[in-house]
């Protein structure tokens, strides 16, 4: 029926995930008779047939996979420094790591009075210049 | 020193592998043993043993013998990565991920560990962590596709939109030739690569990205959708009107495309009513057996307009003895003068007026189908009076047996007719009548879960489980209930664990609870296996879909359901630690002497019995304990082993020593993940408050006070939070009370006369029960001396207009609390019973 759902129940919410067969058939034992010990120890996981099952695309060019290869670890070795760049919804405390002094005391409080793990409490005084008062009064308005 | 191994050990070793990849765990062990037996200190093979030995679920003694393992070879990256492994599967991940780690530096070419520590960063979400982990995984691997989409979507989700595009982009232009028609992998890949470049906002590239790749797609209907979406966010309108209209001529059912149309075509419900109810004609008349063109109609439409569709849909569906004919309309009842056409039109079936005009040939009819007919008319009318926006309850009973005389064994009547008893407030009745709907048709599943849950409202547990019992599979370990456990069956067990705190039987209740939590748990670990499944089956766009849903699975109603009765459960448990020892029977805190007496008595008894039940039950386990290891021999060591449950009454449960941190375990995940429901909030004060967590009670009282400040329990707790902190024993820390007096007077001006400030609100909610429940038991907390005058004030709600019955249930348990005297109580379910004469709630004092 064509009836509208509350926005509370999510479609599919009940269902339980399934797991296909394959999973389970990609264990099948390898001959590792003849393989070396280190490589014997590659299917310690269970999962361990994940890449092995997996043939590599005919169609591949491995000239131009080479290629790709090294603009990716051009971009690859500078990713890292310039994550922030392109991301709007990374974290912004990376760059915002202004020089507060926190007071041990203040977190103390702050952990015992707002149930917060120690690093949360120290970055929540940090965000509000070490100000202990200031920090519990946006943590208890925070919607 | 580790210890190297002798050829012939070595080779060994190897079978030791090889046995575990088999699962052939005792020949494991048995190899494992062999070499300890000459090399003792042979690290790799200890960890080995020590891995099979998890696997056969004695991880008691797989972790001190990996330590052991780790002590004689700390530079073996097998040890370490067994050690993660055990760390694992003991689901505390970051421990594992520290000693992968460990592992991948001593072995760094080892794909293994590399891929079982990305696994477990994406589980925990430490997306940088992927990006390195996927990084180094594709500079090792990369001609294999998944580990380019892997990349991607580490990027993806880290907000990095160009990275992972990028990503997607290089491999694409690695392909010497296009992909074949039916690679699914490439199919879904691009359409992934579309949802990333949309998400980055640029619907604009995206739009011209998927007209690209859309001939070849593999999901046509996927294209379309997102063709059409983009076309109506770019404003496109006259081209997403179209292709609104194409997606409607492959399915006139679907309603948000015809929400899509309207918005193209800039059609407002509220206004352009007349073009709209063209455009839904135009449809109807092609989709003749279509519901949605026809139903949607009724949204919008008002006064002559309205009924006249409205009796034309109505008869349409009922002439169809479609069954679910109320459900679907009753979304309208909202709007009376829609709640009241209906009402009419139906009664006038009722009454013989059909709506001949429209299909002519009445007479042709045949007595049976007019029988049909008249009995789905009355059907839809009982469920109409039943319907809390027009019930009517002595209507809706003579309606539902006027249907039943018509087909004495239709399902479908009875359990409305239940449904009528419950409303009522007679669980007695609703469970028997819903009892005797399931014997009409004993293998429907629907009907057989409906008895149980009727059972259940009734505390029949024992009842609905066997009921239950005759749709699970009955020879998992824990019986029936073991099967509805396995199989979440979360109702159930919600309902169950419901009418146990009903009872005061903490302890299953609890147990209950405790159950939903963990399978929650379960499904946020379930995940665990599609990070690599997913891959491999190319379906990314469903995989990220679910990796979001992971996120917030908690706050599925189910959860905060369950978290709420265990919040109450423990806060009970708090306030009155006697009932740990079972259910108070008359009220807590029986404040006279006889009654406390008489009490004890009775109490005792119920221990007593309680005492009984579970050496019945354990007399019970046992047996069939026994039973199974005999079936067990038979059935031989392979196939998983299940644990036994220890502890099936849940009596460490209740016995808990701090009964609020155990609360504070259900509501931290219950205020992360629904912090808009305004129970989770007054709940959290409640159990703050107990803590002497104030500033987290204040919280709470501002989040409420957000989403309804006048709702009563937030009243209630205002005062008794102002009331709380006025008579401390010790003061605050001073930073404390500064934020608490910087705060508090946005909910309470300061200098607030408190029995004033309640008084107004008495005034101002006079004919509001719940407020005035809410207010009278401030009055209490503010002047205990006024008792009678309050308990009188309280019985008098009885008599407002719109009070109902769980209203009126919830004051005699308020007056309870209050320990009012038996009199008193007495007077109230007497003036209850007048009012619901019914309700099993007030059949006797």
């Amino acid at each position: 029926m064509a009836e509208p759902q509350p926005s509370s129940v999510h479609e599919g919410a009940t269902t339980g995930a399934e797991i296909d067969e394959n999973e389970a058939t990609s264990n099948i034992p390898k001959s590792a008779e003849d393989r070396a010990t280190a490589a014997a120890m590659s299917s310690l996981d269970t999962r361990g047939a994940e890449e092995e099952s997996v043939a590599p695309s005919k169609q591949l060019d491995s000239e131009a996979l080479g290629k790709a290869m090294k603009n990716l670890n051009v971009s690859g070795g500078a990713a890292p420094a310039k994550a922030t760049g392109g991301a709007a919804a990374t974290a912004p405390p990376a760059e915002k790591k202004k020089a507060v002094k926190v007071d041990q005391a203040d977190v103390t409080l702050l952990t015992e009075q707002l149930s917060l793990a120690k690093p949360k409490a120290t970055e929540l005084l940090k965000a509000h210049d070490g100000d202990a008062v200031r920090a519990m009064r946006a943590f208890v308005t925070a919607a | 020193m580790p210890q190297i191994l002798s050829p012939k050990d070595a080779s060994l070793f190897r079978q030791v592998i090889k046995h575990y990849d088999a699962k052939q765990y005792k020949k494991g062990i048995k190899t494992a043993e062999q070499i300890l037996r000459k090399n003792p200190q042979h690290g790799d093979t200890l960890a080995m043993k020590a891995l099979i030995l998890n696997a056969q679920g004695k991880n008691d003694e797989a972790f001190p013998l990996a330590k052991e393992a780790l002590r004689n070879d700390m530079k073996s990256h097998v040890c370490w990565h067994v050690y993660g492994l055990l760390w694992r599967a003991e689901k505390n991940f970051e421990e594992a991920i520290k000693a992968y780690k460990f592992a991948l530096r001593l072995e760094p070419e080892s794909p293994q560990i590399q891929r079982d520590l990305a696994l477990l960063q994406m589980q925990m979400r430490d997306f940088q962590g992927y990006a390195t982990s996927r990084r180094a995984m594709l500079q090792a691997r990369p001609q294999i596709r998944s580990n380019w989409t892997a990349m991607a979507i580490a990027h993806h989700l880290a907000g990095e939109y160009t990275e992972a595009e990028k990503v997607l982009t290089t491999y694409e232009e690695t392909l010497k030739s296009p992909p074949s028609k039916t690679d699914v992998e490439h199919s879904e890949a691009v359409l992934y690569k579309n949802t990333i470049i949309a998400e980055s906002g640029d619907l604009e590239r995206a739009l011209k990205h998927l007209e690209s790749i859309s001939k070849t797609n593999l999901d046509k209907t996927a294209v379309m959708e997102m063709r059409a979406d983009y076309l109506l966010r770019l404003d496109r309108k006259s081209e997403a009107e179209k292709a609104y209209r194409e997606l409607l001529d492959r399915n006139a059912d679907y309603r948000p495309y015809y929400d899509g149309l309207e918005k193209a075509l800039g059609l407002d419900k509220n206004k352009d009513k007349q073009a709209l109810k063209e455009l839904y004609d135009e449809y109807a008349k092609n989709n003749p057996r279509g519901d949605a063109p026809k139903r949607v109609p009724l949204d919008f439409l008002e006064g002559d307009d309205f009924r006249d569709a409205a009796t034309q849909y109505l008869h349409y569906k009922l002439s169809k003895g479609v069954p679910s004919c109320f459900v679907n309309i009753k979304s309208l009842y909202t709007d009376d003068f829609k709640k009241n056409t209906i009402q009419d039109i139906v009664e006038g079936f009722a009454n013989g007026k059909g709506v001949r005009e429209t299909n002519g040939s009445v007479e042709d009819k045949s007595e049976e189908d007019a029988n049909a007919f008249k009995s789905a008319v009355l059907y839809f009318l009982a469920q109409h009076y039943n319907y809390y926006l027009s019930r009517d309850l002595q209507k809706a009973t003579s309606y539902i047996d006027q249907a039943i005389e018509l087909s004495p064994k239709s399902v479908d009547f009875h359990m409305t007719k239940a449904r009528i008893w419950k409303h009522y407030g007679n669980t007695q009745k609703a469970s028997e009548t819903m009892e005797q709907a399931r014997t009409l048709d004993v293998k429907d599943r629907y009907i057989n879960t409906k008895a149980a849950k009727y059972q259940l409202r009734n505390d029949e547990n024992e009842a609905a489980l066997k009921n239950m019992s005759k749709f699970t599979r009955n020879e998992t370990v824990g019986g029936p209930l073991g099967d509805l456990i396995d199989m979440q069956c979360m109702w159930y067990l919600l309902e169950d664990g419901e009418s146990y705190l009903r009872q005061q039987k903490f302890g299953l209740a609890l147990k209950r609870f405790k159950t939903i939590h963990d399978i929650f748990d379960v499904w946020q670990e379930d995940q665990f296996d599609f990070h690599s499944f997913s891959l491999r089956k190319g379906e990314i766009r469903a995989y990220v879909d679910m990796l979001r849903w992971e996120d917030t699975v908690r706050s599925h109603p189910f959860y905060s359901r369950a978290a709420l009765s265990a919040i109450k459960a423990y806060t009970l448990l708090h306030d009155h630690p006697k009932l740990v020892n079972g259910p108070l029977l008359d009220g807590v805190d029986g404040d006279d002497a006889e009654a406390d007496n008489a009490d004890a008595a009775e109490r005792k008894k119920a221990q007593k019995k309680a005492k009984k039940e579970q050496q019945r039950l354990e007399a019970e386990k046992e047996a069939a304990k026994k039973q199974q290891q005999q079936q067990k021999s038979t059935a031989g060591a392979d196939g998983e082993t299940k644990k036994e449950d220890p502890d099936p009454q849940g009596t460490t449960l209740v016995q808990t020593k701090e009964p609020l941190k155990d609360a504070e375990k259900f509501l931290n995940h219950l205020l992360e993940f629904s912090p808009k429901i305004i129970r989770a909030q007054t709940a959290g004060f409640e159990v703050y408050i107990r803590l002497g967590k104030y500033l987290l009670a204040l919280k709470c009282l501002i989040a409420a006070s957000k989403l309804d400040s006048q709702d009563p329990v937030l009243h209630e707790q205002i005062i008794r939070f102002r009331k709380t902190l006025d008579s401390l024993s010790e003061p605050l820390p001073p930073q404390v009370s500064s934020v608490i007096d910087a705060e508090l007077p946005t909910l309470l001006p300061k200098d607030t006369d408190l029995a004033k400030f309640n008084e107004q609100f008495l005034a101002r909610h006079a004919q509001s029960a719940a407020h005035m429940q809410a207010a009278l038991q401030a009055r209490r907390v503010l002047n205990p001396d006024a008792k009678a005058d309050i308990e009188k004030s309280l019985s008098d709600t009885l008599a407002l207009p719109n009070i109902t019955l769980e209203q009126a249930q919830e004051g005699l348990a308020t007056l309870k609390s209050w320990a009012a005297d038996k009199t008193k109580r007495e007077a109230y379910v007497q003036a209850a019973a007048k009012r619901w004469p019914e309700a099993s709630a007030f059949q006797s004092a």
